[in-house]
């Protein structure tokens, strides 16, 4: 196993702390943000430890896991545990409804999907994200390097694809962006608008940089996704460490309990 | 009445606010939190166009 072998276990590692950690806070405050935290964290962990185990070998029910959890629902998950920490309305219960019930379509989907995985294309040779989804080859351009092509039908159309594990059209990959949309404004959207809020109150200062962090952690993970998706896969599992630390120790950082605001001077009787 | 400043309770102040005249929550955090919501705007307007079909992704 090499080097960048390893580190998506050690990405598993560190989620699964942070999610131990944050979960335990949900049993002890039971507040809901932290509890859809610990369900988005639980997630992406689930999702790593996907993306690590089919860079060594296949099977379909982790690929199930890595899809579903790691590329569909886990920003969404993570980012709605945000808006409940910022957004104290009955609306945002609403949209819990809508999430729970996206994320099951998303699953039932993708369970539909499960039978009609082209598994001959497979191979450890790849980043999983770099061979999960079938594409349209576009006239005048060329396959990359080691893809497998086929001719097919797709939308009335005769064209050239490179095979790929889901099936040309699934349903399920249509999902995936609204779930990563959502995510995205809600997770570093609101870590960027709660860092703005400290910021501009001149207070708490260790929630400013906390939220910084948490912010560019998630920055750094959908950048390395698209980077991936490019033809860069090599930055992946690196870009998936450093974001689980930057996530953890963001989380950590705002986390830390700080002295109790004082008023700047204290009224004391002038007796003499 | 008369207001008195108790020396123990200033640090704890100085603590739980953002220190003035300070380069990096004066200059750097403010930048970072611009550029990280243009990115953040980029790469939603990104995924928008993939959703609709403009980007093949």
């Amino acid at each position: 196993m090499s080097i960048n072998q390893a580190l998506p276990f050690i990405s598993t590692a560190i989620m699964l702390g942070f999610t131990i950690h944050v979960l335990q806070r949900f049993f002890v405050r039971r507040q809901l943000h932290f509890l859809f935290w610990g369900v988005g964290l639980a997630m992406f962990g689930a999702g790593s430890f996907a993306e690590a185990y089919l860079a060594l070998a296949w099977n379909k029910w982790v690929f199930f896991i890595w899809y579903l959890f790691g590329a569909a629902l886990n920003a969404a998950w993570l980012g709605h545990g945000t808006l409940y920490l910022l957004v104290r309305k009955k609306w945002v219960h609403g949209l819990t409804i809508m999430l729970v019930l996206g994320s099951l379509f998303a699953g039932y989907l993708m369970l539909q999907v499960m039978p009609k995985l082209d598994t001959e294309i497979f191979t450890t040779e790849k980043l999983i994200s770099e061979q999960y989804g079938t594409k349209v080859l576009e006239a005048g351009k060329t396959a990359p390097e080691g893809a497998q092509t086929a001719r097919a039908t797709y939308r009335g159309q005769n064209v050239t694809v490179v095979r790929g594990l889901l099936p040309l059209g699934s349903t399920v990959r249509l999902t995936t962006p609204f779930f990563n949309i959502y995510g995205l404004l809600t997770l570093v959207g609101g870590a960027i608008w709660s860092a703005y809020l400290f910021w501009r109150k001149r207070v708490m200062p260790n929630r400013v940089i906390g939220n910084v962090l948490i912010a560019s952690g998630a920055l750094l993970i959908g950048f390395a996704s698209t980077l991936t998706r490019l033809g860069y896969g090599q930055f992946l599992y690196l870009g998936e460490l450093l974001s689980a630390i930057l996530m953890f120790a963001g989380f950590r950082f705002a986390a830390r309990p700080q002295p109790d605001e004082v008023p700047q001077s204290v009224p004391v009787a002038a007796t003499d | 009445m008369q207001s008195v400043k108790m020396p123990d309770q200033n640090q704890k102040i100085s603590k739980s606010h953002i220190p003035r005249n300070s380069l990096f929550f004066e200059k750097i955090v403010p930048s970072l939190l611009i550029l990280m919501g243009v990115i953040t705007l980029g790469l939603i307007l990104f995924a928008v166009a993939v959703l609709i079909g403009i980007v093949h992704f």
